[in-house]
This record gives C-alpha cells, structure tokens and sequence, in this order.
C-alpha cells in the first residue's frame, strides 16, 4: 500500500513541517533529531491534527485534501497509532484496552484474530491486571496489540523503544519484526536509532527542521547520506549488506563484497543469514607497508579511494571487497602519508563488527 | 421532632439532591466546552455561570424572580403556554439552587477535564470510537473523581441556600420551607428548642454528604 504526502505545509509556533514524499515501502523509518517534525508528521497523518495546506493518499483513498476540503474523521481513517507516551487507558484493565479498538467489542477482528495477537506478542497472562501495574516492555506490546486489533490498514509508532532501556529493546524488537512478517501490514516507525532503522524498516526518509532531507531504501541512505546534515545524523559509517557463511565457537564468517569478516555472533537470532554489517569509522586501523601479525581478527588488503580532511580528522576511503570508511587523527594520517591509490592493510577487532539481522 | 419537621428535612435533602442532579445536563456540557474548545463568547460565558458565586445570593434570586415571575420573559412564557408556575413552589426552590450551585460544579469538572490527557481522546479516535463514545469511556471516567467531588460541593451549597431561595420560593411551610429558611423562622419567632432541632439535622446531613464523598473517592481511588 502506498502513502502519498504532497504540498504538506503546517505551522506550530516557530515550528513548521513543510514536506512531499511517497512511500511504497513495507515499514517506513521516519528518521529524525527531535524537533524535527515526526510526531507532527505522525498526527497529520492520523487525522489529529490540520494542516494548512496537505494532500494525503493511503492506497486509494484520499484521507486529506485542503484544496477539495476533504478530511475523513480519525475514527474512519483506519490507521493505527502508537503514541510515544502509549497512552494505554489507565481506568481500563488490559483487556479493556485490547477491546476498546475491536470492531463492535467482538472477540475476532475481521483481519487480524484476536488470539493470534495475543499470542504472538504474549499478551495473555496480563489480560486481568490494570494498564498501571504492567511494566515498560508489557505496556509497550498492550499498546501495540490494541492498535493491531482495531484491524488498521497502516500502523503509526512513534519511537515505540525510546523508553525502554537497552536490554528491554532488544526484547521488543523481534516482536515488531514477527508483526512486520506475520500481518504484511504497513507501518510508519519514527525513529532516531539508527539500529532499529536497520532491523525493521526497507525505506526511509530523514526529517531535519520540518523538511525532507533524504528519502530511499535504508541502505542507499545510511551508506550514501546526502549531506553532511544527515551523515552528521549517523555515528556509524560503514553500513553494508552481508551473508553469514560460517559460525563457530560464536564468531560467525560474514561475506561482504569480495571480503570475508569474522564478527562475533552477539544477539542474532538463530539461523540469521542476511545481515548488515556495521563498523565504525574510528574503530578501524590502518597498516601501511604490509600486514604483521595482531590480535584483530580482521586484516584486510585494501586499496586507498580518498583522503579527506575533517577538523582534526581525515576521513579515508579505502576498498577492500566493500567500502570501509576509517576516522584518523590528521597526525597518525600525516605520519603514515597516505594517498589515493595506496596499499594498505586496514585492521578491525571481531567485536567492534556490528551485525543487524536483515530481511533479504 | 414533629411531622413538619420531617417534612422540612426531607424536602430540603430531596431537592438539595434533585438540583446537584438537575445541574449535570448543563454543567458537564459547559464545563466540558470551557475546558476543551475555544469559542467567541466563552469569557462571557464563563462569568455568567460564575456569577452567583459573588453577587449577593438575594440579588441573584431577585433576578430569578424577575425572570421567572409570571411577567417575567421566561415565567411569563411557561406560565402561558405550559400552564407551569415556577416562583413561590418547590420548582422555585429547585431553580435557585441549582443556579447558586451550578458554578461549584462547572468549576470542579472544568478542572477534572483539563487534567484528562487529550492524547488519550486521540487515540481512543484512531481505534474507532466517536465524539460520545470518547466523552462517554474516556473523559468522563477519567474525570469523574472531580465530578463528583463538585456535585457534592453543590449538594452541600443547596443545604444551605438562603438568600436565593427566600426570594424566589419565600416561606410557605408545607411547600418551600427549607432547613435554613425553617431555622431562620423558628429564632425569629423565639422558638429555640425547634430551631436547634433542626440545627443537629443540618449539621448531620452535612457531615454525611462528606463523609460519604470521602467513601466514595476512596473506592474510586482504589479502583484501578
């Protein structure tokens, strides 16, 4: 199903959120710093708010039309919504919540069963307990079970992770992919994580001051950032596609480019294939005048691209099989005279390999 | 205590009662759209409902009389065309207090609505629900402890409405005699035993009407 935003002008205050874009896309990553506009972005969408100018299509319908003064009400729109704050009704028990949104109170949603929710984000045993005695991850999969039960033809989350600690996040986020995977339904997931972007979106777009800075798959943006506003916006530099080949003694052989990497196997999920190979710029070291031996399990022969200077920094292109991006101090680069075209050989430890499940 | 007597205090409690009722069909809508929406006449509004709390009751029940009066622009109307008296009959008594203690409870639920997290009303419309279903699941329930605790408030005024009521309703024992009027009488006339009476009545209406509320929020508190 396809979202179509055109001519989207909305003024709050000092504020405001001027954008076109279409998304075709399975989950769309609405990438952003806060204050950029994507929860405003979330509400025009649901019907929560009025623009002064906005033209907004889901499918075939046309929820919002300034010109042709078209809004179909919220209630009608079909569009789920979890709110940052969640906004669970705290005078209902769980399972209040989870009917408030099912078509005439009935025990099936016509698209998506009751039980099948419940199920996949494990939700039974806290149906009799109060919306305030449920911890941050429960409250977190209430809040997305009860959006999914009003059977919406898009669901909006907004930075559905923000709150939970690191630990709880990586609990949550198999269950937005097994919803992604098990419904086919299209989702809109604000985000400033870079991480959960990679997991779970196809398609993104970067919002900086209320305006479009870049739209694409998530791989295009993230390796090829469109200006330094949205490469400032990423702190990981290297972003490539890989395969797992091998794994043994947890450490995994990951094929990237013409390149074989040994990362350390971490929080995959059993029998992950596809994955996104991240590495930081910093986290990289460059030998020149042939290898030696080292404690870094990754030596890779690499051919210099470019050299660039950045403050205190160069940043340094090399290839070896993919494109890996290295952060030197100017002086170690200086010392080490490094020009496009070099041999080197770039170093990089097992554990600073990042691996993100992808979907292939 | 005398058969008059009883009768005084149940007719005071009964429409005490009816008007902390009879308020919530005007009270909850105003306090609602005070609360919620922006409108132009809304400060006007808003100090025409307050105004009984700081005009003089008499001269709130002598407007009343005016308008509601057979030749007054209301009372002149329900008089002629629906055979309905309102001055000087338990309806007169009921009007008065219920404008004297309308803007207890307009008060009490505008509070109680704007503590109601309008993000909630949003969401409950993105799962389908409308106007009156959200007013009616959401923002009702959410607000009701404040509701409450401002009708009893109008409850607990109405037992003592004076001012209003006496020239509105006047005195006539048997029809509009309420505890505060009956107590008034009774020392006027020198007839302290029955004005003490009727003193140790007020005073345990007044700490049931409390007492009750305190139950009652307390129940509400500890449902989840």
């Amino acid at each position: 199903m396809s979202l179509l935003l055109r001519h989207i002008r909305l003024s709050l205050g000092g504020f405001s959120l001027e954008m076109d874009a279409e998304f075709h896309g399975r989950i769309t990553a609405v990438f952003g710093p806060s204050g950029a506009g994507k929860t405003s972005l979330l509400d025009l969408v649901a019907g929560l708010r009025r623009a002064q100018s906005a033209f907004i299509q889901l499918g075939d319908q046309v929820l919002t039309d300034t010109v042709q003064g078209v809004s179909v009400a919220t209630r009608h729109r079909g569009i789920g919504y979890v709110p940052q704050d969640l906004a669970l009704f705290p005078h209902l028990s769980v399972r209040e919540n989870l009917r408030y949104g099912c078509k005439s109170g009935g025990a099936t949603s016509p698209l998506f069963g009751f039980e099948r929710i419940l199920e996949i984000l494990e939700i039974q045993p806290l149906l009799p307990r109060g919306v305030t005695e449920l911890s941050g991850g429960e409250k977190q999969r209430v809040a997305l079970a009860r959006a999914l039960l009003a059977s919406p033809r898009l669901l909006l989350l907004d930075e559905p992770l923000s709150s939970l600690d690191l630990n709880l996040r990586r609990r949550i986020l198999p269950y937005l992919a097994r919803i992604r995977d098990e419904f086919h339904l299209p989702m809109l997931y604000v985000t400033h994580d870079r991480f959960e972007t990679l997991a779970l979106a196809d398609e993104m777009v970067v919002l900086i001051d209320g305006r479009v800075a870049q739209t694409g798959t998530v791989q295009e943006v993230f390796s090829r950032p469109a200006n330094l506003a949205v490469a400032g916006l990423f702190t990981v530099e290297t972003v490539q596609p890989g395969r797992i080949v091998k794994t043994a003694d947890d450490l995994v052989t990951v094929a990237v480019g013409s390149a074989l990497l040994t990362a350390v196997e971490g929080n995959l999920p059993a029998n992950t294939r596809e994955v996104y190979v991240c590495i930081r710029a910093e986290d990289v070291i460059l030998l020149k005048g042939g290898d030696s031996p080292s404690s870094a399990r990754n030596h890779l022969a690499a051919t210099v691209r470019s050299v660039t200077r950045e403050g205190p920094f160069l940043r340094v292109e090399v290839s070896c099989g993919f494109t890996l991006t290295v952060l030197l101090t100017r002086q170690a680069g200086e010392e080490l005279a490094l020009e496009t075209g070099d041999r080197v050989v770039a170093l990089v430890k097992a554990p600073q390999i990042h691996l993100i499940p992808r979907s292939a | 205590m005398t058969a008059q007597e009883w009768q005084i205090v149940w007719f005071t409690a009964w429409v005490a009662a009816l008007s902390s009722l009879a308020i919530l069909p005007v009270g909850l809508p105003a306090a609602w759209l005070l609360a919620r929406r922006d409108w132009p006449g809304k400060s006007l509004v808003e100090t025409l409902i307050s105004l009984p709390l700081v005009l003089p009751p008499v001269a709130t029940g002598l407007i009343l009389l005016k308008l509601f009066g057979r030749r007054g622009a209301i009372g002149g109307f329900l008089h002629d065309r629906l055979d309905l008296d309102v001055v000087f009959t338990w309806r007169g008594v009921l009007l008065a207090l219920s404008v004297m203690s309308l803007p207890l409870l307009v008060r009490s639920a505008r509070v109680a609505f704007e503590e109601v997290d309008p993000r909630l009303e949003q969401i409950a419309r993105t799962l389908g629900a409308g106007n009156l279903r959200v007013f009616c699941t959401i923002t009702l329930p959410l607000a009701s402890r404040g509701i409450v605790g401002g009708m009893i408030l109008a409850f607990a005024r109405a037992l003592g409405e004076f001012g209003a009521t006496i020239m509105v309703a006047g005195n006539i024992p048997g029809k509009t005699s309420t505890l505060s009027l009956a107590i008034y009488q009774n020392v006027q006339l020198g007839q302290d035993a029955h004005a003490f009476r009727l003193l140790g009545v007020s005073v345990a209406l007044a700490f049931m009407a409390v007492w009750g509320s305190e139950l009652l929020l307390r129940k509400a508190r500890r449902k989840p």
